[in-house]
């Protein structure tokens, strides 16, 4: 036959999302301060200064002992050394975003799939509800929680996962809702397909380029928002470091003691820049609207 | 705006409306179960059991809990949220003292916000891929990555350094302490009254907080608006106007500046709820002596009657907001008139 | 000297650091007054062509040599300023798509009016705004607008497609240019609506001596609007010729299968399609579906969307369902599936009625194969596990699974290979072919085909019509065949209905249907079609306009 079917050159999608990340400097750079932190956090006891001044330690010689060769980030009110406690404080955050997002990501992309899948009932209320959750300030509730309950990492947590889901719900539920109205979600219907089958085999793979772009830039949000929680008083207990409290701490003494605040302050900057930067660079690289 | 509009607007007040009951219900729920006794709380401990007894009759806390919660909301509705449990005084009272410093730094901020956020997301838009929008993308960055706490206490420190003898505390000068006005909003009253001082003196006070608050959204809006722009760009209807010879800085400010305005606005709504938070941090390191500050108080001294009515106000302040948000959109976007009537 | 004269045009797009040539030393004249067509599938660069004419190209486009000479000046050297000038006054285009063509927020006479008010700026003689107003109304009135303060008061939401594409070529007429480009005019409309708006066109073309340059990829459409002709493929000019030579006698292989790949209205080249004696698969008494929408502090809204329809399919049988857009043929379809049910009357599968069995047909009943190959893939899964899921729960083991998914691709004539491929790796063509295999996968006896060729190019539409016509043939398939396409369904059903605002309003063999329509909203559908040769148009029956505007929706009210 004479006439070709239509050629066109093809890029695999994986080699395309990969052209787009490569293209886009920022995203490498976020990635590799992600990934420095992580290390840092991981292996906190091996790169600190001073690993026992993450306890309890009190060295009065060195109160607010001002930046150098030995105390990087200088110390604190009681001659800790805070380049060791930003360290250690990035393992708390961490924790913190782990312990919320390993919760609130099923939680919130199960209840958007299924919301955008059935319609009718079950939509009307996931949908309902999450908007409700959606209209509490999460710190207020937060604080709320926190406080009623005992003010520590695990509270903190519950706290904000009880809220953090909508988001998920929020993303997943729109982008569920469109898929489940393509005509290959029909079409896998009428050729006797299950329920499971269609939201775990045909819709949840469609979700997923949001929900990593989301849950990395959720990453940043909570660092923020658990340095604010303790910032109040209501995160870690002492003295375990938390980049929060320490700026809380170091307020006190400001401005000559400048070092107290700008390296935690700074330490949660570079933490959620790096994270917003990897999620942008996936958001570039995946095309998607988050 | 037409019947359609009216529809559209009637289905979210009765939304907004469940939003706050369902709300009213999971804070009640919270308030009772969780805590324990809330009439132990307020005595204390050296308090005797038959006191406890009788305030918690008082306080209605023996009838079964659908009907305290019944009463609750009846209550609520009518503006009484019953009785801090730490000062004693009407909860009611004591926030509406203190809500118009918080509602004048909320305002302050959201006018902030879309006057600087707005244009230059456009900005961006236009300049894309220029030094201009790579400037315009650092700064949305650091909008959206530093914690607000931070750059309230950058501000004061900045302050300290370089504005000696600007205001970092407080909302008017020592010297004007006594003011009172009729909307509590200072800025507001100076005028009114033809006191210009106090509304100078206010703004110079709201200027730093205001400006700490917003930074967040700043940075949200502009992204949302340069991605908002950005996605018109492509559409046919650019390229109708652009191949009639309509200039590019028209179809830009004039054509796409309003369709692109209606993604940040969605978004602003959403994310007054975390503005609400973060005027908590703010207001507590300029002792703003707003609502968020006593707020704060209310949860740290477990004062349940407070905590209540703070976390039923701070949804108002949410669900209002939408409301108007909502309008202003309706306004813009002439499908979401007409989706009704039709 | 030519009106425009585009010369050994080279451009080509980079994205990602690859660069993809789009032109090939395309050149091209129209002179003042002619009536030109450029014609190619989807892809073969016609539009790019005029994009480069009319500076639209994106910024990943480079011209990498060649010239554009408008009147003997080369556009490519000019300034910005320069070209921007001539956008509007010298040249003028009629987009394609009449939704997204205008701002969704901006009322319709504020597009005009800027429209406008800047042509007159750079012309050099600002207006007022009264006068505009004046202008405005007077070219709705030029398009057939009958109620201009409306349409200009109106959001573009407000207006039917028909309407929007009638404003569209007044935004193009409204400095009564040298030269007007029309782009796929009406492409997305029904045919009844793209019909009036082709002769709208042709007309004030011929009325106010226009020169016309018309891309398309439809001949039938070109037959009505042109002289001269040039054939684009892959980004080349492979022929061109006046019309009537280009038509019946194509010098190049591309240029005839081009023409062939159409199908005949009328004439010896037209094909009957064996009518079935089976008994009746499918049978639907007096069936009629309301849609309800609840409202707020109203009565709800009802619309009925198919009203007491009696049909019956036969075993084998290729039943054509055509109808325009709202007429209610794919609600008829997917009650035939029991994927809705009906709100009166009953469906009955090989005489039994369908609420007996729960209401939802059987797997091993109907499957369907959907119109837009886009869309009815899952771009995250591979052919092979596609094919996998009816497979799968038709309770296969995965040995089996594996064979019978091999023996369905060769079924629809695409390798093997293709198991591991996803769905952007795919033409449209291959696409709606896996869509095939997957319907044949649960071993149906009826197959739905939504439109499944109206997305396609002719070419690769025939090939896709040729598979369809085999498997039926081989397996003994029964066909309902949803389309607007009439002369598409005159070759390929063996029965034909006509559906009109949820009624079916004629029913047939094809061959009478089309000598002898009954009724004359069928009249004048296939008035409508556009033909591509002169005995064909002949052939075609008569329709007055009181007729047409008695049952077309009428794109200009």
């Amino acid at each position: 036959m004479a006439l070709i079917e239509e050629q066109t050159e093809i890029l695999s999608a994986r080699r395309m999302a990969w052209l787009r990340f490569r293209a886009n400097p920022v995203a490498v750079i976020g990635a590799l301060m992600v990934i420095s932190v992580i290390v840092m956090a991981i292996f906190a006891p091996v790169i600190a200064r001073f690993p026992d001044h993450v306890g309890a330690v009190i060295d009065f010689r060195n109160k607010h002992h001002a930046p150098d060769a030995t105390y990087w980030f200088g110390a604190d009110k009681v001659g800790r050394d805070i380049f060791t406690r930003v360290i250690f404080g990035f393992r708390v955050s961490l924790l913190l975003v782990v312990g919320v997002l390993i919760v609130a990501v099923p939680v919130g992309g199960a209840l958007g799939l299924v919301a955008g899948y059935f319609s009718g009932r079950i939509e009307a209320l996931i949908t309902g509800f999450t908007n409700v959750m959606l209209a509490i300030p999460p710190l207020v509730m937060a604080l709320a929680v926190g406080n009623v309950l005992n003010p520590n990492l695990v509270t903190a947590m519950f706290a904000i996962t009880l809220l953090w889901w909508t988001w998920h719900a929020r993303l997943v539920y729109r982008v569920s809702k469109s898929v489940a109205a393509e005509d290959y979600i029909e079409a896998a219907r009428l050729a006797g397909a299950s329920h499971w089958h269609i939201l775990t085999r045909e819709i949840l793979p469609n979700c997923i380029s949001v929900i990593s772009v989301k849950t990395t830039l959720d990453a940043a949000f909570i660092i923020l928002f658990g340095a604010t929680l303790s910032f109040l008083g209501l995160g870690v207990r002492p003295p375990t470091p938390d980049l929060g409290t320490m700026v809380a701490d170091g307020r006190q003494f400001l401005p000559e003691m400048w070092w107290g605040v700008l390296f935690p302050g700074l330490a949660i900057f570079y933490a959620t820049l790096g994270f917003n930067l990897l999620g942008d660079g996936l958001r570039d690289m995946f095309d998607v609207e988050v | 705006m037409g019947p359609g509009f009216a529809q559209f607007l009637l289905k979210r007040i009765v939304g907004f409306a469940g939003v706050l009951l369902v709300l009213a219900l999971m804070i009640f729920v919270l308030a009772r179960v969780v805590p324990g006794d809330p009439a132990r709380i307020a005595l204390g401990p050296t308090a005797s059991a038959e006191q406890v007894d009788q305030l918690r009759s008082e306080m209605g806390l023996d009838d079964p809990l659908p009907q305290q919660f019944v009463h609750f909301v009846a209550n609520a509705v009518q503006g009484d949220f019953g009785i801090s449990l730490i000062s004693g005084r009407p909860v009611a009272q004591e926030i509406a003292a203190i809500l118009p410093a918080t509602l004048e730094l909320v305002l302050a901020t959201l006018v902030i916000m879309l006057l600087v956020g707005l244009p230059l997301g456009v900005l961006a838009a236009r300049y894309r891929n220029t030094w201009a929008d790579t400037l315009l993308r650092i700064v949305s960055l650091l909008g959206v990555t530093m914690p607000s706490f931070l750059f309230a206490i950058l501000l004061q420190l900045f302050a300290a350094y370089f504005l000696v003898s600007w205001p970092i505390l407080g909302r008017l000068d020592n010297a004007l302490s006594g003011f009172d006005g009729p909307t509590g909003l200072h800025t507001l009253d100076g005028l009114l009254t033809g006191r210009i001082d106090v509304t100078l003196s206010a703004l110079q006070h709201l200027a730093f907080p205001a400006i700490a608050l917003a930074m967040s959204g700043i940075g949200q809006i502009m992204r949302i608006t340069r991605s908002a722009m950005i996605e018109h760009q492509r559409r046919d209807h650019v390229q109708t106007l652009r191949s009639f010879g309509v200039p590019g800085r028209v179809v830009t400010f004039r054509y796409l500046f309003k369709l692109s305005a209606i993604a940040p606005l969605t978004i602003m709504g959403l994310e007054f709820a975390s503005l609400i938070g973060n005027a908590f941090v703010v207001e507590l390191i300029f002792s703003w002596g707003g609502f968020a500050s006593a707020g704060l108080e209310a949860i740290l001294q477990k004062d349940l009657n407070a905590v209540m009515a703070v976390v039923l106000v701070s949804g108002c302040f949410f669900v209002v907001a939408n409301l108007l948000i909502d309008v202003l959109i309706g306004l813009i976007d002439p499908r979401l008139r007409m989706k009704e009537s039709r | 000297m030519a009106l425009l004269d585009i010369r050994n045009l080279n451009l080509s797009f980079t994205s990602y650091g690859r660069t993809q040539q789009a032109l090939r030393d395309v050149s091209l004249t129209i002179e003042e007054g002619q009536r030109v067509a450029l014609i190619g599938e989807t892809g073969s660069g016609k539009s790019v062509t005029s994009k480069a004419v009319l500076n639209t190209l994106p910024g990943n486009a480079r011209v990498d040599s060649g010239q554009i000479l408008w009147r003997g000046e080369d556009l490519l050297k000019k300034t910005t300023g320069q070209r921007e000038a001539l956008k509007g006054i010298e040249m003028s285009v009629v987009m394609q798509d009449p939704l997204s063509s205008f701002n969704p927020v901006f009322t319709i006479g504020r597009h005009l009016d800027d429209v406008l008010y800047w042509a007159d700026c750079r012309a050099g003689r600002p207006t007022g705004r009264k006068d505009r107003a004046g202008r405005i109304a007077e070219i709705l009135r030029k398009v057939q607008l009958a109620d201009p303060a409306r349409v200009v008061a109106a959001y573009p939401a407000e207006l039917s497609g028909g309407m929007r594409q009638r404003v569209l070529i007044a935004l193009a007429l409204m400095n009564r240019p040298a030269l007007l480009i029309s782009d796929e005019p009406g492409t997305a409309l029904d045919v009844t609506t793209q019909d009036e708006i082709l002769r709208l066109i042709n007309k004030l073309v011929i009325d106010e001596g226009l020169t016309h340059l018309m891309i398309t990829h439809n001949l039938g459409v070109v037959r009505a609007t042109a002289d001269d002709v040039y054939v684009m493929n892959k980004g080349e000019i492979v022929e061109s010729g006046p019309l009537r030579r280009l038509f019946e006698a194509p010098k190049t292989a591309y240029a005839r299968d081009l023409v062939d790949a159409i199908p005949p209205l009328y004439g010896p080249g037209v094909k009957d399609q064996k009518v079935s004696d089976g008994a009746p698969l499918v049978e639907l008494k007096a069936v009629t579906k309301t849609f309800r929408r609840k409202r707020l502090l109203r009565p709800d809204e009802a619309t009925q969307a198919v009203r007491g329809v009696d049909l019956n399919i036969a075993r084998g049988e290729i039943f054509g369902l055509a109808g325009e857009s709202g007429s209610g043929k794919t609600t008829l379809a997917r009650m035939v599936m029991g994927i809705m049910q009906p709100s009166e009357g009953r469906v009955f599968i090989d005489g039994r009625p369908l609420s007996d069995t729960g209401g939802r047909a059987d797997r091993r009943l109907a499957q369907i194969v959907y119109q837009n190959p886009g869309t009815s893939l899952n771009p995250k899964r591979t052919v092979g596990q596609t094919l996998d899921v009816p497979l799968r729960f038709a309770g296969l083991d995965p040995k089996d699974r594996q064979r019978r998914t091999d023996e369905l691709l060769e079924r629809v004539d695409l390798p093997r290979s293709f198991v591991a491929r996803f769905p952007h790796e795919l033409s449209g063509g291959q696409k709606q072919r896996v869509a095939i295999a997957r319907a044949l996968a649960a071993d149906p006896r009826l197959i739905v085909l939504d439109e499944p060729t109206s997305a396609l190019d002719v070419s690769v539409q025939k090939r896709v019509i040729a598979l369809l016509e085999e498997l039926r043939y081989e397996l003994g398939l029964t066909y309902l065949f949803i389309s607007h396409d009439l002369s598409l369904m005159r070759n390929f059903c063996s029965r034909i209905s006509v559906m009109f605002k949820g009624e079916m309003v004629e029913q047939g063999r094809p061959s009478e249907v089309f000598a002898n329509p009954a009724h004359p909203y069928t009249r004048a559908l296939i008035a409508a079609i556009p033909v591509v040769t002169d005995a064909e148009e002949a052939m075609k029956p008569k329709v007055t306009p009181e007729e047409k505007q008695r049952f077309l929706v009428s794109s200009a009210a």
